[in-house]
C-alpha cells in the first residue's frame, strides 16, 4: 500500500498534466481534427476510395502549388499586408518557363535535358524574385498600399502572361523538367528520408532539453516532448507508408516540406521572422524599437516573389504546359489557406504549419467533391459554407478558451 | 437624513473567478456634488464604473445600486440603457471617430432621422446648443482629428451629456491633458455642477480632487476605505488610505554623483518633415552628465515631444545644430540610428509606440535586443528567456509567466516591460517621456527608485514630464521649454513650481 500509493498519484498527475496540455493546445489540434473529420466523411461517401494510396498521393501533390504561396502569404499577412498578384505571378512564371523549355533551350542545347531543367528553375526563380523586388520596393519604400500595388501586379502579370503565350498552350513536358512536378521519390528512399527525420527529431528533443538545462531552466516532462514528437512521426510514417504503396513521395511534396521547414524555422528563430510579427502587432512600436520597417516589408515581398517563382516552376512541370489560364484564382486559395490556418487578417498572428493545414483542408474538399462527381457549382457552395464555418469555429474557440 | 442621495451602493460585491473585484461596497453619492474616487490600479474603480454603465448588468453582482430612488436594473449589453437612464460616462481612452466632425460624433448612434435619412441640420443645431449650454468652446463642424486633446475631451463630454443626463462619470479624464487643459476641464465641471449634474470624478492626480471635488471616496482592494469631505483630508492622508501604509516620501532620494557630460544638444532646430517651413524646434540646447537625471518641463505644444522624436530621428527634420554623444556628433535619421549610437527612449504612449500588445512579455523585452542573442542567424531562445527573466525579476514585473501577452498586464506592469526592454539594451542615455503617466502611486514609486538606481549606475537620464512635482522631485537639473525654445537649465534647488511655470508660459525670461 505504502509503495503503490505515490506511484498511483504520479500516474494520475501525469495523465492530468497531459490532458491539461491537450486542452491548452486545443487550438492547434482543432484544424487537424477538421482534416480528420473531412477525410472521414469522404472516406464513407466514396466507399473508402478517398484514402487510397493513389488519392492521398494526388491530394498532397495538388496542394503543393498553392502551398508554396501560402507559406509566403503568411508572412505578408502577418506584417499587415496582402498580395493579390501571387496567382498570376506564378502563372506568368509557369508560361515563361514553358516558353524557355519549348522554344529556347531546345535550340540552344539540342539533345540535352538536365541543363535546360536547371536553367528553367533558375530563370523561374529569378522572374519571381524580380517581381517581388519591384512590388516590394513600391510598397515598402514608396509607401503605396499593398492591396493596390499587388492588384496592379495581378493585372500586369496577366497581361505579360498573355503576351508570352500569344493565346496558345506551350508544352513543358520534357524529361527531367517534368520530374519536378510529376516525379516520385523511390519508396526505398522514402524510408531512408523517414529514418533521417526520426533521428533528427529525437536528436532535437534531447539537444534542446540539454540546452535548457544548460541555461538553468527545467525542461517540461520528457514524456510530453516524446509524445508530441511521436505523434508527428506517426503521421509522417502513415503518409510515407501510404504513398509508398503507390509510387512514393511526390517530388513537389518533398520540395514543399523542405521549403516549409526552412521558412517556418526562420519565422520563429531569426530576427527577420521576429520583426515580421512585431511589425504586424504594432508597426509604430516596432519602429521605435529600432526595426527598419521598410526594409523588412521589402524583404517579405521578395521572399513572396521567390516562392511564387517556385510555385510557377512546379506548376508548369506538374500540368506539363503553360496556358493562358495558369494560376487563375490561386491567390485567393493561398489567402484562404492562411486564414483557415489561424492567420489574423489584422496582422501579427499566424503560423506556417497552420497555413499548410489550411491548404490541406481546401485541397481535401476539392478532391473529395470531385471524386463524388459533385457539379462544380455545388462544389463552390459547399466550399464556401465550410470555409466560413471553419473560421467561425476558430473564432469561437479563441473567445471561449 | 435630509441628504438628497442620487446613487446609493448597498453591499455591492462583484466576483470574478479567483478574484473579488468589489467586496461589500456601500457608499452614497449626493445629488449635484462632484464626488472623487481614488485608489491604486486594481482597487475596483473601473468595476464600479462598469456596473453603472451596464457592462456588468444587473444580476451579475450581489447587492443593489439605488439610483434616484429606484434600484438600477440594467439588462445585458445595455450600455445604451444606462445612457437613457441619464448616466453618462467619459472614458479614459477617447472614443471618438477621428475622421468625422464634432456633430457627427456627438450624435453617433442616436442620429435624428426622417424617412431613414439623417437630418444634418438638426444634428449640428443641437450639437451647438449642447456645446453652448455647457460653455464648451468647440466648432460643431470641425473634424475631430484637427482638435487638440483638450477639445476632444470636450467633445466626449458633449457626446456623453444627452438631454436628461443626471450623472456624469469621468474616468481618469486628465491623464492626457496639459495643465491649461486641466484648468479648462475644471471650469467645465463647475458649469455642469451649476446645471445640477452630479459628477463622479476618478483620477490618479490627487491634487485635482482638492481643486474640484466636494467629497472623496478612497478604494483599496475592492473595498471602500473611507468617504470624506475633501476639506477634511490632505494629499498625504489620501495616499495613506490608498496604499494602506504610511508613504513618507513620494520621491525616493537617490545618492547620485553626476560625472562628465555624455550627451549634448546645441542650438538644435527642426522642421515638420511634411511642411519644411514650419519650425517645430527653434533652438534647443542642453547637456546631460553621466549619472544625472535632467528633467525637461514644458506645456503641451512647447516642443518637448518634438524634441524627443527629433533626437530619436523619427519625426523632426533637424535643420541646424548639433547632437553629440561622448563628444561624437551623431545625426540620427531613424530610431535605428539613435539606438545604435547609445540612445534609448521610453516613449510617451506605451500602447501606441512602446509595446507590441499581442506579443509575450519576453518577446517585447527582447525585441530591440535580439542582436545580443543571435548566432548564425538564429536566435538562442534560452539566452533570450534568461535575459528577459533577469530584467523582469529586477523590475518586479508581476505576471504568471513571461509567455503571457503584454495586453493582459496592468498599466504599471506594462510600463515596467517598456523600461525592461530598454535596460536590456544597456543605454548610455535613456530618454523617458512621461514615464509615470496613468500608473498608480505604488508603481510610480517603484519607477522612481529604478530611475535612481540607473543614474547611480552611470546612465544619463532625460525625463520629460507634465507633472511639475515629478520634475522637481526627481531631477538634478531642470530644463524648461517654451514655444520650441529651450529657456534655461536650473539646478533643482533653484527650481520651484512658480519659476518653472513662469518660464514655460513665457512670462519670465531666463
Amino acid at each position: 500500500m505504502k509503495i503503490s500509493t505515490p506511484a498511483n498519484i504520479q500516474t494520475e498527475s501525469i495523465w492530468s498534466k497531459f490532458l491539461q496540455s491537450v486542452r491548452h493546445n486545443i487550438q492547434s489540434y482543432i484544424l487537424l481534427v477538421a482534416v480528420a473529420v473531412i477525410w472521414g466523411i469522404f472516406f464513407f461517401l466514396t466507399n473508402g476510395r478517398y484514402l487510397d494510396p493513389q488519392n492521398i498521393s494526388n491530394l498532397f501533390r495538388q496542394m503543393s502549388v498553392t502551398s508554396f504561396m501560402s507559406i509566403g502569404m503568411v508572412l505578408v499577412i502577418v506584417t499587415g499586408g496582402i498580395d493579390l498578384s501571387v496567382g498570376k505571378l506564378a502563372g506568368f512564371v509557369s508560361v515563361v518557363v514553358a516558353y524557355l523549355q519549348f522554344y529556347v533551350w531546345f535550340d540552344l542545347f539540342p539533345g540535352q535535358v538536365v541543363l535546360p531543367a536547371i536553367l528553367s528553375v533558375i530563370c523561374g526563380l529569378l522572374v519571381g524574385l524580380l517581381a517581388g523586388v519591384v512590388q516590394g520596393y513600391i510598397i515598402a519604400y514608396l509607401g503605396l498600399p499593398a492591396f493596390i500595388v499587388t492588384l496592379g501586379g495581378m493585372w500586369l502579370f496577366n497581361g505579360l502572361l498573355l503576351l508570352v503565350t500569344q493565346g496558345k498552350t506551350i508544352a513543358a513536358n520534357q524529361p527531367v523538367f517534368s520530374d519536378i512536378g510529376q516525379g516520385y521519390v523511390p519508396p526505398i528512399w522514402g524510408w531512408v528520408i523517414f529514418g533521417l527525420i526520426v533521428v533528427a527529431l529525437i536528436w532535437n528533443v534531447f539537444n534542446s532539453r540539454r540546452n535548457k538545462v544548460k541555461y538553468g531552466f527545467t525542461p517540461r516532462p520528457l514524456y510530453l516532448d516524446l509524445t508530441s514528437v511521436g505523434a508527428i512521426l506517426v503521421l509522417i510514417f502513415a503518409y510515407v507508408l501510404s504513398v509508398n504503396n503507390y509510387k512514393g513521395i511526390p517530388v513537389p511534396v518533398m520540395l514543399l516540406a523542405i521549403v516549409a521547414v526552412v521558412i517556418a524555422y526562420a519565422a520563429n528563430n531569426t530576427r527577420f521572422g521576429r520583426y515580421a510579427y512585431a511589425i504586424g502587432g504594432n508597426r509604430e512600436a516596432a519602429r521605435f524599437s529600432g526595426i527598419s520597417v521598410s526594409s523588412l516589408v521589402f524583404r517579405v515581398f521578395i521572399l513572396m516573389g521567390g516562392l511564387c517563382g517556385v510555385a510557377g516552376v512546379v506548376l508548369a512541370s506538374y500540368v506539363g504546359y503553360g496556358t493562358i489560364a495558369a494560376g487563375t484564382g490561386y491567390e485567393l486559395d493561398a489567402i484562404a489557406a492562411c486564414i483557415l490556418g489561424g492567420t489574423s487578417p489584422l496582422g501579427g498572428v499566424g503560423t506556417i504549419p497552420g497555413a499548410l493545414i489550411g491548404a490541406l483542408i481546401i485541397a481535401s474538399l476539392t478532391t473529395g467533391l470531385q471524386m463524388l462527381n459533385v457539379q462544380p457549382a455545388w462544389q463552390y457552395v459547399v466550399k464556401a459554407i465550410i470555409l466560413v464555418t471553419a473560421v467561425y469555429i476558430d473564432v469561437y474557440f479563441k473567445k471561449h478558451r | 437624513m435630509d441628504e438628497d442621495i442620487i446613487l446609493n451602493f448597498q453591499h455591492v460585491t462583484k466576483k470574478f473567478p479567483g478574484v473579488t473585484a468589489l467586496n461589500d461596497v456601500s457608499f452614497q453619492i449626493r445629488r449635484g456634488e462632484i464626488h472623487g474616487i481614488c485608489g491604486e490600479n486594481g482597487a475596483g474603480k473601473s468595476t464600479l464604473v462598469k456596473i453603472l454603465s451596464g457592462v456588468y448588468p444587473h444580476g451579475t453582482y450581489e447587492g443593489a445600486v439605488i439610483y434616484d430612488g429606484e434600484e438600477l436594473k440594467l439588462a445585458q449589453s445595455s450600455i445604451q440603457e444606462a445612457v437613457k437612464e441619464g448616466i453618462a460616462i467619459v472614458y479614459q481612452e477617447l472614443m471618438l471617430i477621428p475622421t468625422r466632425t464634432v456633430g457627427e460624433n456627438v450624435f453617433l448612434g442616436k442620429e435624428p432621422v426622417e424617412h431613414g435619412a439623417i437630418i444634418w441640420n438638426k444634428v449640428y443645431a443641437e450639437t451647438q446648443a449642447i456645446l453652448a449650454r455647457y460653455q464648451l468652446d468647440v466648432d460643431p463642424w470641425a473634424v475631430v482629428n484637427n482638435l487638440g486633446v483638450g477639445k476632444m475631451q470636450m467633445v466626449e463630454i458633449a457626446k456623453a451629456l444627452s438631454e436628461n443626463a443626471k450623472v456624469l462619470i469621468l474616468d481618469e479624464p486628465t491623464s492626457a491633458l496639459t495643465k491649461a487643459e486641466v484648468e479648462k476641464l475644471m471650469e467645465i465641471l463647475r458649469t455642469l455642477k451649476q446645471h445640477g449634474i452630479t459628477c463622479i470624478y476618478i483620477s490618479h492626480r490627487l491634487e485635482e480632487f482638492f481643486q474640484i471635488t466636494d467629497r472623496v471616496t478612497v478604494m483599496r482592494d475592492g473595498k471602500i476605505i473611507t468617504t470624506q469631505p475633501i476639506t477634511d483630508v490632505t494629499q498625504n492622508d489620501l495616499i495613506r488610505y490608498m496604499v494602506g501604509r504610511e508613504m513618507k516620501e513620494r520621491f525616493p532620494k537617490g545618492n547620485r554623483a553626476p560625472g562628465d557630460v555624455v550627451f549634448e544638444v546645441e542650438g538644435l532646430e527642426a522642421a515638420d518633415p511634411d511642411e519644411p517651413n514650419r519650425k517645430v524646434l527653434k533652438g534647443v540646447s542642453f547637456n546631460v552628465r553621466k549619472g544625472e537625471i535632467l528633467g525637461i518641463a514644458g506645456l503641451m505644444g512647447s516642443g518637448r515631444t518634438e524634441l524627443v522624436t527629433t533626437l530619436f530621428g523619427e519625426y523632426g527634420m533637424a535643420t541646424k545644430g548639433k547632437i553629440r554623444i561622448n563628444g561624437q556628433e551623431i545625426k540620427p535619421r531613424s530610431a535605428h540610428d539613435a539606438i545604435s549610437s547609445g540612445l534609448s527612449l521610453v516613449p510617451e504612449d506605451r500602447k501606441k509606440t512602446g509595446l507590441v500588445l499581442i506579443l509575450s512579455i519576453s518577446r517585447n523585452i527582447s525585441l530591440p535586443n535580439l542582436d545580443q542573442f543571435v548566432k548564425f542567424f538564429s536566435i538562442n531562445a534560452n539566452a533570450e528567456m534568461l535575459a528577459s527573466m533577469q530584467q523582469a525579476k529586477s523590475l518586479t514585473i508581476k505576471a504568471p509567466s513571461l509567455d503571457v501577452l503584454v495586453e493582459t498586464l496592468s498599466g504599471g506592469n506594462q510600463q515596467k516591460v517598456v523600461i525592461s526592454k530598454w535596460l536590456l539594451s544597456k543605454p548610455e542615455v535613456l530618454i523617458m517621456d512621461d514615464p509615470t503617466r496613468g500608473i498608480d502611486v505604488g508603481a510610480k514609486y517603484e519607477i522612481y527608485k529604478l530611475m535612481n538606481d540607473l543614474a547611480e549606475k552611470g546612465v544619463a537620464i532625460i525625463m520629460i514630464s507634465s507633472e511639475l512635482e515629478e520634475v522637481i522631485g526627481m531631477s538634478d537639473r531642470v530644463m524648461v521649454m517654451c514655444q520650441g525654445h529651450s529657456t534655461t537649465t536650473l539646478p533643482v534647488d533653484e527650481a520651484d513650481k512658480e519659476r518653472i511655470m513662469a518660464l514655460a508660459t513665457g512670462v519670465a525670461v531666463a
